[in-house]
């Protein structure tokens, strides 16, 4: 199992990717800032790093929609239809 | 011997040959005789479609003309029902032998003899051009068939019979004050003479009463909602055979005495306008359509389902003609045809079940599937036929009244027509999940699948519904030819 | 439906899969490998026509009919067979074999019908032997389950009929180009085509049904029905706006309840109407750029969700868990499982080098020319979505995670076989984005690695991801299932039928009491008057029948005789 241990050694290493990830989010942004636009068919294509404004608010509101909707709402014990088929 | 003189041999070789079947001892000669008069009727039958769609064919019995002599008159209308007719008893016949050697052990000469009777009937209506004649046949037909259905082994069987027999006897009747109401009015019997006299007296209140006996007596014999009582008891207490037989022909060939009458003797532009006929078969029809099916849904002896279910084909049918069309009768005749084919595979399969099983009841249908797959399939295919799946007869003559509804413009017939067709899912359905979906109780014996010489013509039938849902010139071009000949040119010679 | 230069490709394989009951063991495995492979060949060999006219009663049917679009469908369809059909070497079940060889046929032979008949009939056929790859699971549960969707798509079927016989009317044809009808029949097929592509709120079939199909079937599941019917819409229904909104929409519902979900299938399924929801917005834009983005989409899609949905499968067939909190742990003992789920993950996502980049940026960009603000909003917000649940939360709980103490072994070589040839399409066409390009009806327009493109969808990705890390606590989850549509006829309409059943049959009991009471006295009344016949009065159904043929001969003769 030769994949495993490459695996797990990433693992170990995770904090070390974690900072390479992090190094390259901070590159994309700032070259995102230099080069200029090459559209502005929207108004928020001129605004350097919206993109990762975005995702990042994207990301987040999905998780909390999601799961204030399954709390208020749509969550229910998994025997929920049981007694009915 | 030309065309002419061999067409009324499909109704004399039964006839006769009941006389040597009633003679016959044994189990095999009875049958056997049986069948070869069957086909013989049945191959003249064939001969003689094509060339009544070219002619009309008039053959006058003893040489004495017509109108005064007894005259068989036959164009694409009637070849077409008798073909029909002869034909799905050829069918059913090999299927016959083991059923009925099972069902009905003793005096087999004298049950195929009364079968014989019953055929040589319905064909001697189909092929009559006289009126009296008609009713004589419609007798003989009727009277054998009472017979046939008393052999149930059920001891019900008899009550069946008696009750088909009273309301059978109340329709002839009815069938018969309206003839002689015609012949006291125009003097004649003949078909073709009587429509060339009517319009001379047709306005009075005798005529118009014929009209109405006429229907209602032909309703009767059609089992059309709501005279259709009799019907569910008499195809399901009647051995298995008979069963098979009638669902195919025996309203099938009162549907075209009603049209001969309504159509050709009574013109359509004066029988649609003094009744109000198209409305009244209107409602009767879809009437029809949801109690058979509504019922049929809920019927736990599949014979009994099937019945109610050809209670709701009728229905169809009925519409056609309710639509006073080319389209609308030729949607009629198709469904006539295709429905024989799928209601006799029906029964056929049900029956191999009964002969295997010992019962009908949807009960003793589940688990049949694994044990009984080539009966089970052929019922499953035949049920998508009598659902209207396409590829399938069924859905050719649903595909024709839908059309024919639209041309009129009447889009809620469309609907009615869709749902009606969901219900004989759900109906086809319960069979289907019984069989495969259900685990056999441990009390109910093990069945194995059944004899070849019962599952042989089923599935031929079953063959037959797919064939004529994907080669639609036979059937299609009889049943235009047969709607033209009736809306169209009436009798002409 | 065979000529010197056509053959049917769903005749091939209905011709072939006849042979699979005879065969066992060795012989069976090979022939379906060779199988799929034989159906490749006749694509090859087929040229643009069309093939197979027939007359049926009056109409003509036109059986092959082969553009540019239906071979984009047809390509990609074999190629899935053949992926399943190796995933599923293994399965000694023959019924399950037939039916998926049976449903690729079946959707074969949808998208080169040439006529709304010949469309129909396979639409109908692909119902049929699909619930097949539900029912073989072989529990009670997939047996309730499939039996729903049989019925939805037995009503969608009747549907669809109902506008075909409509549009023929309305049109006199049943040729099956973009669908000008006004009327019923425009809405009744479009109606129909929206079930089948599970546009909300006609999606719950999909999500109630794929979980709980076996193992192999859902791949074929998750291939062909939905991408048949956006094949469908891309034909009949380009550049209907409200399909535009729709899909849009479809993109954030599926989002939305797959971060609800728990069942690593269900998830699955929820992002397959939010991809379809990409291909959906795209038809409904209806341009050149935008219709090619919903074909390679459609073409892509099938290939990674096959992936996913495998590997979400090997771990099924080697855990029999499929709950996420049940899972957890499992990259020591299936690390190969692990790594190419994450090809389809990566490709789902659309990170750069991998398919779905080049096919989702296309309708994105698609939006964007079209100067739709809001839609395109959405699709970003999807996007993220994707990427959070399928390749984040998914892996995250099944492969790393809290150790479940599940010990299982590596999946069967050929499952493993199955996902590396899906894997390494996903990164063929993503690096070399012009193989598929090359297969559209249109000359494609975009190109996907510009700089901007790329800059715009690694920010969104990554994130997305910084997020997810971040609010990783927050991420909602736990043993519990989630109400959906479903709810309305598995437990909705139920409740209303039997209120209103019980309404009805105290109503019916009221309505009888009377009504029986009065034919009661009508029949005694009838007795006195016509005497007594002996026995023949008595008996009730003599009586009855006597009696309705009484009416309606007097109904008749009232309104002939004395008028």
């Amino acid at each position: 199992m030769k994949l495993a241990r490459i695996i797990e050694f990433l693992i170990s290493k995770r904090s070390l990717l974690a900072v390479i990830m992090l190094v390259l989010m901070a590159a994309l942004v700032l070259a995102d800032i230099i080069l200029p636009p090459a559209y502005t068919r929207f108004p928020w294509e001129a605004i350097s790093g919206f993109a990762a404004f975005f995702g990042f608010v994207a990301c987040a509101a999905l998780i909390f929609f999601s799961r204030f909707l399954g709390e208020w709402l749509l969550y229910r014990d998994e025997d929920y239809y049981d007694d009915h088929e | 011997m030309t065309i002419t003189e061999l067409m009324p041999f499909s109704v004399l070789v039964p006839l006769i040959a009941s006389l040597v079947c009633a003679l016959l001892p044994g189990r095999f000669w009875p049958w056997a005789v049986t069948l070869v008069a069957t086909i013989t009727s049945a191959v003249i039958a064939a001969i003689t479609l094509p060339a009544a769609a070219q002619v009309t064919l008039s053959y006058a019995f003893g040489n004495w003309p017509p109108p005064i002599g007894i005259e068989y008159r036959v164009d694409a209308a009637n070849a077409f029902v008798a073909l029909l007719v002869a034909g799905m008893a050829a069918v059913a016949l090999p299927w016959a032998k083991k059923s009925v050697d099972r069902e009905v052990p003793e005096r087999q000469g004298a049950f195929y003899a009364l079968f014989l009777l019953a055929l040589s009937g319905l064909l001697g209506i189909t092929l009559s051009g006289d009126a009296f004649n008609i009713f004589v046949f419609l007798e003989i037909s009727s009277l054998a068939t009472y017979g046939l259905i008393a052999h149930g082994s059920d001891r019900r069987a008899l009550l069946a019979s008696f009750r088909y027999l009273i309301m059978g006897t109340v329709g002839a009747t009815f069938l018969l004050i309206g003839i002689g109401f015609l012949y006291v009015m125009t003097g004649t019997l003949n078909l073709a003479d009587l429509a060339e006299r009517l319009p001379e007296v047709r306005d009075t209140s005798t005529v118009r009463a014929a009209l109405a006996f006429i229907i209602v007596g032909m309703g009767l014999k059609l089992a059309m909602l709501p005279l259709h009582l009799w019907l569910p008891n008499a195809y399901t207490y009647a051995p298995s055979f008979v069963t098979v037989f009638l669902a195919g022909t025996a309203t099938k060939v009162a549907l075209y005495v009603m049209l001969r009458f309504v159509f050709t003797v009574f013109a359509p532009d004066w029988s649609f306008v003094v009744l109000p006929l198209s409305t009244v078969l209107m409602i009767l029809a879809v009437a029809g359509m949801f109690a058979g099916s509504w019922v049929a849904m809920f019927q736990p002896n599949i014979k009994r389902m099937l019945a109610y279910s050809s209670v709701a084909q009728v229905g169809y049918m009925v519409l056609g003609v309710s639509l006073v069309s080319i389209v609308g009768l030729t949607a009629a005749f198709l469904h006539l045809f295709n429905h024989a084919l799928m209601k006799t595979a029906l029964f056929m399969a049900v029956g191999t079940v009964i002969y295997q099983v010992g019962s009908g009841h949807l009960k003793d249908f589940r688990g049949l599937g694994r044990t009984m797959p080539w009966t089970l399939t052929a019922f499953a295919l035949a049920g998508l036929s009598i659902i209207g799946v396409p590829l399938t007869a069924g859905f050719v003559s649903k595909w024709y009244l839908i059309q024919a509804a639209l041309d009129q413009g009447q889009w809620f017939l469309v609907v009615l027509i869709l749902i009606t067709s969901l219900m004989a899912i759900v109906y086809i359905w319960r069979v289907i999940e019984a069989a495969w979906f259900q685990e056999r109780p441990g009390n109910q014996p093990a069945a194995g699948e059944a004899p070849l010489a019962l599952l042989i013509p089923t599935w031929v039938l079953v063959a037959l519904n797919f064939y004529f849902g994907i080669d639609t010139r036979l059937t299609v071009g009889g049943a235009t030819a047969a709607a033209e000949a009736l809306l169209g040119g009436g009798m002409a010679p | 439906m065979i000529t010197s230069d056509w053959i049917h490709p769903s005749l091939v394989l209905i011709a072939g899969t006849l042979v699979v009951p005879l065969l066992k063991g060795r012989a069976m495995q090979t022939w379906m490998v060779l199988l799929p492979l034989a159906v490749l060949g006749v694509l090859w060999l087929a040229q643009p026509g069309e093939y197979g006219q027939m007359a049926f009663l009056g109409m003509e049917l036109v059986t092959g009919r082969v553009d540019d679009l239906s071979m984009v469908f047809g390509w990609v369809f074999s190629t899935v067979l053949l992926i399943g059909a190796i995933y599923a070497l293994h399965v000694n079940d023959q019924v399950q074999h037939v039916a998926a060889f049976l449903y690729g046929a079946s959707a074969l032979g949808v998208v080169f019908a040439g006529d709304l008949i010949t469309l129909y009939v396979f639409w109908e056929l692909m119902v049929i032997t699909s619930v097949w790859l539900i029912w073989r699971r072989g529990s009670e549960v997939s047996f309730n389950a499939g039996f729903r969707y049989l019925v939805i798509h037995a009503v969608g079927g009747v549907v669809l009929l109902a506008g075909i016989i409509m549009f023929q009317f309305e049109t006199g044809t049943t040729r099956f180009d973009q669908i000008d009808a006004d009327g019923p029949a425009f809405w009744l097929i479009l109606a129909a085509f929206m079930i089948n592509a599970a546009v909300p709120p006609l999606h719950a079939w999909l999500t109630d049904a794929y979980p709980e199909a076996t193992v192999t079937g859902a791949v074929f599941m998750s291939a062909l029905t939905t991408k048949t019917a956006v094949y469908t819409l891309i034909r009949g229904y380009p550049g209907t706006e409200m399909l535009v909104w729709l899909g849009a929409f479809m993109t954030l519902y599926g989002v939305t309840f797959a971060m609800l979900s728990n069942d690593i299938r269900r998830l699955l399924s929820y992002h397959i109407v939010s991809q379809v929801g990409y291909m959906v917005a795209g038809v409904g834009l209806g341009t050149a750029l935008a219709l090619s983005g919903s074909a390679s989409h459609a073409f892509t899609h099938i290939l990674y969700k096959a992936l996913l949905f495998m590997g979400a499968g090997a771990v099924i067939h080697m855990t029999g868990r499929s709950k996420l909190s049940e899972l957890g742990g499992l990259y020591r003992y299936m690390p190969w499982t692990f790594v190419l789920y994450l090809v389809g993950g990566v490709s789902i996502s659309a990170f750069p080098l991998f398919s779905g980049y080049v096919s989702k940026t296309m309708i994105v960009e698609a939006a964007a020319v079209d100067g739709r603000a809001l839609i395109w909003l959405m699709l970003a917000v999807a996007s993220a979505g994707t990427f959070l649940s399928t390749t984040l939360k998914l892996p995250y709980k099944t492969w790393l995670g809290e150790d479940s103490g599940l010990r299982p072994q590596e999946a069967p070589w050929n499952m493993l076989l199955a996902m590396s040839i899906a894997a390494a399409l996903c990164f063929l066409i993503g690096i070399f984005p012009g193989l598929l390009y090359a297969l559209l009806p249109e000359p494609v327009d975009f190109d996907a690695y510009t700089m901007s493109v790329f800059l715009k969808e690694m920010q969104l990705l990554l994130f997305t991801g910084l997020a997810f890390c971040l609010l990783l606590k927050y991420v909602g989850g736990g043993p519990k299932i989630s109400l959906d549509v479903d709810w309305l006829y598995r437990r909705g309409g139920p409740r209303l039928i039997s209120a209103t059943g019980t309404a009805i049959v105290t109503a019916d009991r009221a309505v009888r009491r009377v009504a029986l009471g009065q034919l009661m006295r009508l029949t005694s009344h009838m007795e006195r008057k016509h005497g007594r016949d002996g026995k023949l009065a008595k008996s009730w159904p003599i009586g009855s029948m006597a009696l309705w043929t009484a009416i309606v001969l007097a109904m008749l003769l009232t309104f002939g005789v004395w008028r």
